[in-house]
């Protein structure tokens, strides 16, 4: 059979059955597609500015119509944006300045990874925690515009 | 009784096999397929050499996780969450499959090949007239001795996600490997090399999911030499002044120092690919 | 070379201090941070700030759709027509952008 086995799409964003990092790459990808889609959007939107006072009135008209899904989805795309970036700072030091990496030492028995050592993982988990901590509070911020939540 | 599924392929058809067996005190897969093989059913096919972790022939898929046969013990699987009674064995992902669990693993040694791992000098007589031993200190040679362990079972090619997407990229192996020749002081061959690695199917193909260090059995960690080759590619690309800082020189002292008398010149070219 | 780096990098100053724009913390509440005036005043205000804020993010995020869709896709020798509808929608996209704010 010349076709390798179970290669493709599914596979590779599967992140079940391996480490923490992997989890952190598929989310990576896939808040990296919303954010994309999203800028596509909100340029167009922003656009809409240079139609003077009504015309950019009358978007958001357009736009409220979708009532509290707009606000789930910009909810969405603002822990995207922040998970993203966090997570994209952590690449950036392990990457190009090889920090967060573990010091060279010999393997030795039961041969964990240094890579995906302590450090690493206290570095995943507290991007996690702020970038919830975070997201949280954006959330609130845009309940309140619902008048729901008073700010 | 521990129920044992094998994904079987026979060329032209797969399917999914069950074997009951009985593992006994500190068992591991390989033990029950050896035990599968005797007395079940005699046309399983699989690999496996050293029983002991060392010679990386066994390498498959067990309930997901790519692992070496021989050193995943029943006791430990079981011990797992989630864990049914049935264990699930599949060949490597991201390989083409020869039969039952045995995949063909030409493509994953040409990758190996093509990033040439030999010790690379710019002067090919130096070996005859070297006044002393090409030295590596002890801190030096901290810095690629991990990668060096490479057993070369192939687990971490299966376990990465950009394998299972890009038939081209050269793979967490091969780049592994790179990075121990380039670390290493007495190479000189980065150049040679750069054309295979900088490129959009080299080392920038890999987003560091981390998962090949996850499952490599001997803590080789080829994640971890990815990352130190981008940052190694970076600083001789744009850190001028410090290309030449991470290679050793061999210290030339000013007279022979041992009283063998000097070989005769050499007469023929030696080239790089001589072995092959 | 990935200038995604550099481009994330800058990014994240940038975008942290347009998120701070339409933030409780100097804006006011929802409704008023989208409101025509205020628009109209950062992006007037702060010309270069948006300007490099537009730049950085339709580059560096439409090099990532790319890099995804290469993944995904896997054209082989049909890359070129990838590359080429990426390329004619950040241009497109950087028109757009570039008009806003000059336009102004």
């Amino acid at each position: 059979m010349n076709k390798r086995y179970k290669s493709g799409l599914f596979n590779s964003l599967n992140p079940t059955r391996y480490n923490l990092e992997r989890w952190s790459y598929t989310l990576h990808r896939i808040t990296g597609v919303i954010l994309a889609l999203f800028l596509i959007a909100h340029i167009f939107e922003i656009y809409h500015v240079t139609l003077g006072i009504a015309g950019w009135n009358q978007t958001m008209e357009e736009l409220s119509n979708l009532g509290v899904i707009e606000l789930i989805g910009m909810w969405i795309i603002a822990g995207s944006a922040l998970y993203h970036g966090a997570n994209g700072l952590r690449l950036i030091l392990n990457e190009v300045f090889g920090l967060l990496l573990g010091k060279p030492r010999l393997p030795e028995y039961p041969y964990s990874p240094l890579s995906l050592g302590r450090n690493q993982k206290i570095a995943i988990y507290t991007i996690t925690l702020i970038v919830v901590a975070l997201w949280i509070w954006a959330g609130l911020y845009l309940l309140a515009g619902l008048g729901i939540v008073r700010w | 009784m521990t129920r044992v599924r094998i994904l079987r392929n026979d060329g032209s058809k797969q399917w999914w096999q069950e074997y009951d067996v009985e593992p006994r005190k500190g068992s591991t897969v390989l033990d029950l397929l050896l035990n599968i093989r005797e007395t079940h059913d005699h046309t399983l096919a699989f690999r496996h050499s050293c029983q002991m972790g060392s010679c990386g022939s066994c390498g498959m898929v067990i309930n997901g996780k790519p692992s070496l046969a021989c050193q995943t013990r029943i006791a430990d699987l079981k011990s797992e969450p989630l864990f049914n009674d049935t264990i699930r064995i599949e060949p490597l992902y991201s390989y083409p499959v020869i039969k039952d669990l045995v995949v063909d693993l030409d493509d994953f040694v040409n990758k190996h090949k093509s990033i040439k791992p030999y010790i690379i000098r710019k002067n090919p007589e130096e070996l005859e007239e070297a006044p002393m031993e090409f030295r590596v200190t002890p801190a030096e040679n901290l810095n690629f001795i991990q990668f060096d362990y490479c057993i070369m079972c192939g687990l971490c090619v299966a376990a990465c996600p950009t394998v299972s997407l890009d038939p081209q990229f050269t793979g967490p192996q091969a780049l592994a490997q790179a990075y121990r020749y380039i670390a290493d002081p007495r190479d000189e061959g980065f150049n040679e090399r750069q054309s295979i690695l900088d490129t959009s199917h080299g080392v920038w193909r890999c987003h560091f999911a981390g998962s090949c260090s996850y499952v490599c059995p001997k803590g080789v960690d080829p994640a971890k030499a990815i990352q130190l080759l981008k940052r190694e590619i970076l600083k001789r690309k744009f850190v001028r002044g410090k290309a030449g800082a991470s290679v050793a020189v061999v210290v030339q002292p000013e007279k022979s120092i041992s009283n063998a008398p000097k070989a005769p010149p050499l007469d023929f070219k030696m080239e790089a690919d001589q072995h092959e | 070379m990935l200038l995604m780096y550099a481009l994330g990098l800058i990014m994240i100053f940038v975008l942290t201090f347009h998120l701070l724009l339409v933030s409780p913390l100097t804006g006011r509440t929802f409704a008023e941070a989208l409101s025509y005036n205020y628009v109209l005043h950062n992006l007037t205000y702060f010309q270069v700030i948006f300007g490099i804020l537009l730049y950085a993010a339709t580059i560096h995020g439409l090099n990532g759709l790319r890099i995804v869709l290469i993944e995904w896709l896997h054209p082989g020798k049909y890359q070129w027509i990838i590359n080429a509808i990426i390329i004619v929608l950040m241009a497109m996209l950087l028109a757009l952008g570039t008009y806003t704010l000059i336009a102004l």
